[in-house]
């Protein structure tokens, strides 16, 4: 069995605190001066936020993660940009773009991939999402109707695949069109990307069993996962299909449970979350909504390093092969995770484990 | 004001020189070995591909004086937005001017995209608005709007990504795009807007870009009818109470001598196979006006490359050495500079210039052509005072 580790990139901020209060480390266009006036501040307005990415990305490609998510979020950077902006400085990391069907033409989305992969070495990911509520979408102008979500982004990985794959390639649908279309010469036979998909409810799973080659999980217990991914499998197969499995989850890792705790405590306190109002814990060290606000898991793991380790190796025998994890702030914990827990799971699933070029 | 002069980045892929149409440079055609004899960087198992030599041009434009590069989009080529997000850590001051049809992107998502990549490049960020040369081409995009429509869609794309921009919220009802409560989120809404270069020469075309555009970009066509044409366009734009600049793409092969710039004319088109010669006398661009604009004087036989002559120094078969466009300069150095300040005089503010190979015309054209250029002091006033 092999694994991978996907770290994530904060599109939108990142921070110390748990408070979701989102900074943008680099940033220095805010009319904010963190220095006293007495103090010089050399940085002037040569850098900004994206200097910071560009230096959590190179954290997870040197810590040993195989690839980042670049995720979605309406109030941050495009994730797009954001995944060509890294592709030149990190060497072996897949980077997943997260976006939604309402970005465009599928086909425009296919090329742009296919450039993507010929100057990555084929290193890109697509995971398609369906945003956010109604109003949210009507935001970025997309009307679509709730039932038609899932249809459409069905299509939309139908017309990509198709023009990535075959030429000519035809298709007429509800939302998408393509007459003789796919690419040749110089762009045809790339690889088209992984497909990740995190869709929910019948409908979402169905749509993973079709088109997945990952379907992501939210943060749940050991066994609530063992189960969903028995229900997946089997609708995979119905569909002549095999999938892997993928868990979206955050993680508070100390060197002792003690200080875990102490930390995952003072986070939720942070984020405003009212004492005694509702207990966190989803089951053994698994906390809920604890950064929820400002990483988009639902759960986070809190423990030891052993402890958190032996989390991880315990989802993957429930048939996890895929983890999608984040810790704020990005940048020093992709270095704290790839030092001390990352090895322990590896070497626990395949002795032998050698990341792939 | 200044004149602006940008380069090209060949997301075609690269020959060598005008006399060979093979692009082997830089891994352009990984999977095709006949492509790749002769050429440089290996089969990509080095690390090296084909943007490694494309950073390699943005630089020498970057240090030979040019604002930046167009990066064209076609269905064979590589993506302008890739292109300039890959690049932007890797350079300076070179600014990625993206050519791209409003139809293919939300307007909203386009925004933010632009203000990130506005953000990652500080400030580099442009477009070139296109609208689609239509016919079956345009559905091979996944496109089905009718020749009109997609003007008034390119209206309303720019409408709404006018509207997000400084953070909105901003609401719109159009026949193509609705939006209710959008804007651009902080940061990126302190970013400035990008300049807009718009293409198309049809009447819905000129509407539209009279509307939002800085700049009105048209491919060299005889002088005179260029002339007519930004004299137009400008007096579309002044009766809606704004203004508008224009800017001429053009190829240009330049050297010492004018006998050596046509030499080199002559050595490209007599290497050209016979079938591409009956191809061009053939060919028909789908539903553009600006491409029957540059076919219009084409000749119905052709013998050698004089009969493309169709002004001085201005020769009309550039598309039969490379894929594009029609009519570039030829001539010496001096007579390159002179030519392009007839231009400033009839109406151009900006330039878009090319030749083969991009990375040394870059250099030569940077080092010999642009100090020749007088820009905006060639214009016949400034001159009758001088």
């Amino acid at each position: 069995m092999s694994i991978e580790f996907i770290w994530q990139l904060p599109t939108s901020g990142d921070g110390r605190y748990g408070n979701a209060t989102k900074q943008r480390r680099g940033e220095r266009s805010s009319a904010e001066h963190p220095y006293s006036p007495g103090v010089t501040d050399p940085r002037g307005q040569s850098f900004n936020y994206f200097d910071y990415l560009h230096q959590v990305a190179r954290a997870a490609d040197l810590a040993g993660f195989d690839g980042l998510r670049i995720p979605e979020n309406p109030e941050g950077d495009d994730p797009w940009i954001v995944t060509g902006y890294v592709a030149r400085g990190t060497r072996h990391l897949k980077l997943i773009t997260e976006f939604e069907a309402a970005w465009g033409s599928s086909v425009y989305a296919a090329k742009n991939a296919v450039s993507l992969q010929r100057y990555t070495g084929s290193r890109v990911a697509w995971q398609i999402s369906l945003g956010g509520d109604a109003k949210q979408r009507r935001a970025l102008a997309d009307f679509a109707a709730e039932g038609d979500l899932y249809p459409r982004v069905d299509e939309f990985l139908t017309v990509a695949r198709g023009v990535t794959t075959q030429s000519p390639f035809t298709f007429k649908g509800r939302f998408f069109e393509v007459l003789n279309g796919g690419f040749q010469g110089a762009l045809g036979q790339q690889k088209f990307p992984t497909v990740y998909l995190s869709g929910k409810g019948t409908e979402g799973h169905q749509l993973s069993a079709k088109h997945a080659d990952v379907h992501v999980f939210d943060a749940a217990s050991v066994a609530d996962v063992a189960e969903q991914v028995k229900q997946l499998k089997a609708l995979a197969k119905d569909a002549g299909r095999t999938l892997a499995f993928g868990l979206r989850i955050d993680v508070v890792a100390r060197e002792t449970e003690k200080e875990a705790i102490f930390d995952a405590r003072r986070y939720w306190e942070q984020s405003g979350a009212k004492r005694g109002g509702g207990d966190p814990l989803i089951s053994q060290h698994l906390w809920a909504g604890l950064s929820t606000d400002s990483t988009g898991a639902t759960g986070t793991l809190v423990g030891s390093y052993e402890q958190v380790s032996q989390l991880l190796i315990d989802y993957a025998n429930a048939g996890i092969t895929s983890f999608l994890l984040s810790a704020v702030p990005h940048f020093e914990e992709a270095y704290r995770l790839g030092e001390r827990v990352l090895p322990v799971v590896r070497s626990h699933i395949s002795p032998d484990h050698r990341r792939a070029a | 004001m200044t004149i602006d002069i940008f380069w090209r980045i060949p997301t075609h892929g690269e020959p060598s020189s005008h006399r060979s149409r093979t692009p082997h440079r830089g891994d352009w055609f990984p999977g095709d070995d006949s492509r790749r004899k002769n050429g440089l960087a290996g089969s990509g198992e080095d690390g090296f591909n084909y943007i490694d030599y494309l950073a390699e041009i943005a630089h020498a434009a970057e240090i030979s004086g040019f604002q930046g590069g167009l990066i064209p989009s076609f269905p064979m080529t590589d993506e302008p937005w890739v292109i300039s997000s890959v690049l932007a850590r890797e350079t300076e001051t070179f600014r990625f001017m993206i050519p791209f049809q409003p139809g293919f992107l939300n307007p909203v998502v386009a925004a933010r995209m632009t203000a990130s990549l506005q953000r990652a490049t500080g400030g580099r960020a442009l477009y070139n608005i296109i609208t689609g040369g239509g016919g079956p081409a345009q559905l091979w995009w996944g496109d089905s709007a009718g020749h009109d429509d997609r003007y008034g869609r390119t209206t309303e794309f720019l409408d709404i990504l006018q509207g997000v921009w400084k953070g909105g919220p901003f609401s719109y009802q159009g026949k193509f795009y609705q939006v209710e409560d959008g804007g651009l989120a902080h940061p990126l809404s302190q970013e400035d807007y990008p300049e807009i270069y718009f293409s198309g020469s049809s009447d819905a075309a000129l509407a539209s870009a009279s509307k939002h555009a800085n700049y009105y970009l048209s491919w060299l066509e005889p002088f005179d009818q260029l002339r007519e044409k930004f004299d137009r366009v400008k007096e579309r734009t002044h009766l809606l109470g704004r203004k508008i600049k224009c800017a001429v793409r053009v190829d240009i092969i330049a050297r010492p001598t004018e006998e050596e710039a046509w030499e080199e004319v002559r050595r490209g088109f007599d290497a050209l196979p016979k079938e591409t010669i009956e191809q061009y006398l053939r060919s028909d661009g789908g539903d553009s006006v600006g491409a029957a604009r540059q076919r219009s004087g084409k000749p119905t036989t052709l013998n050698s490359y004089k009969d493309l002559i169709i002004e001085p120094n201005v020769w009309s078969g550039f598309s039969l050495l490379r894929g594009g466009q029609t009519n570039g300069i030829v001539g010496s150095y001096a007579q390159v500079a002179e030519r392009l300040d007839q231009l400033v005089q009839l109406g151009a503010d900006a330039f878009i210039l090319a030749s083969t190979p991009h990375l040394e015309e870059a250099y030569r054209v940077g080092e010999e052509v642009l100090p020749l250029v007088r820009g905006s002091t060639s214009s016949p006033a400034l001159r009758a005072v001088g």
